[in-house]
């Protein structure tokens, strides 16, 4: 049999490893091992043995320039993770956190204990959600002129204005529609934050990787926010509020989740 | 395409593949990106974020790849 070693997807209380026995658990990220929880005083790790030939660093470098590969993987992991968390408190893990042995994921347990728990605590009864900000270009170009109160203003002086006066006024709102149109973009993004994150426990801004621009606009910004499960209703109506509001300047928000809380892991 | 996320789009005009195309790189940036790094006893540096990314893009204009690598989250 070849090397093995322990990929770790979640930490859990140890209560959980007795409420979700890992046999009722999705199929592990390599088809022939099984999921088992690990467990070190109060915590528990759930992982699975992987072939050291396939995880070790230079192979997984080299796997990860393997869409397929990867993307196989990482679904693996978040299927673990996602139906663990919509039963329990989860830490997630981000994708390749590897052991070589047990003793190893009980030593971490136990140092990150403290830590661990604290988050644990941090994430209870909450989801994260993710806002994905998407802005049509050409909508947005087409009403700045209404949208933009500066060339609001300049609309309506050149309309009352003397032909000659008007022409120039014309000229000045060509030259500032671009500025303009950026400017209201990044307001409406904040405006977005603002709303949401006062709804929210948690916000973080994300970045949006360029290959992210889609048929259907272009992403421009990317929120997560930390939800207590009972005032998710009250951020979905203020999100669905927002949506209208700036959608006559071709922003779409869209909203995705819930997710394990990938993003609000750090250790305060 | 069955999802056990009960994923929401707001303003919805999405055709159903691209939804598909959506919640896998949403789901590949959490679990690659993000999520509590614990250094285990081999550290893996999943730098090239980007060029994986882009490699899915290629592999998202295959219906089919992309269906096959959702369903496995069933």
């Amino acid at each position: 049999m070849s090397e093995l070693a322990f990929y770790v997807y979640c930490i859990a209380e140890r209560a959980t490893a007795a409420e979700l026995p890992a046999e009722s658990l999705p199929p592990a990220i390599e088809d022939d091992s099984k999921l088992e929880w690990v467990v070190s005083g109060e915590l528990a790790a759930l992982s699975s043995q992987v072939p050291l030939a396939s995880y070790s660093e230079e192979s997984l470098a080299e796997h990860l320039s393997d869409a397929s590969w990867t993307a196989a993987r990482a679904m693996r992991h978040e299927t673990i993770a996602e139906y663990v968390a919509k039963r329990a408190g989860i830490v997630p893990l981000r994708f390749g956190t590897i052991f070589l042995e047990r003793d190893g994921i009980e030593r971490m347990l136990s140092d990150k204990g403290r830590e661990l728990r604290e988050i644990l605590e941090r994430l209870r009864g909450r989801e994260e959600w993710g806002v994905n900000v998407f802005c049509d270009q050409n909508i947005l170009m087409s009403s700045i002129t209404s949208v933009s109160p500066v060339l609001r203003e300049l609309v309506e002086g050149a309309a009352q204005a003397s032909p000659g006066q008007s022409y120039l006024m014309q000229k000045k709102i060509d030259a500032l529609k671009v500025d303009e149109a950026r400017l209201a973009l990044n307001r409406i993004i904040e405006d977005i934050q603002k709303s949401l994150s006062d709804r929210s426990d948690d916000a973080k801004r994300l970045r949006v990787l360029k290959v992210e621009a889609t048929e259907h606009g272009e992403l421009k910004a990317k929120f997560a926010f930390l939800i207590q499960q009972s005032d998710f209703d009250r951020f979905r109506d203020a999100a669905e509020k927002l949506a209208q509001e700036h959608q006559r300047a071709g922003v779409r928000l869209e909203l995705t989740g819930p997710w394990p809380a990938y993003n609000f892991t750090q250790i305060s | 395409m069955t999802s056990p996320f009960d994923q929401v789009l707001i303003q919805s005009d999405v055709e159903q593949l691209e939804q598909a195309d959506l919640s896998l790189l949403e789901t590949l940036d959490h679990v690659l990106n993000r999520g509590l790094v614990i250094a285990g006893e081999i550290t893996i540096a999943v730098a090239d974020i980007d060029l994986i990314f882009l490699g899915l893009n290629v592999l998202l204009s295959s219906v089919e790849t992309a269906n096959e690598v959702l369903r496995k989250r069933e």
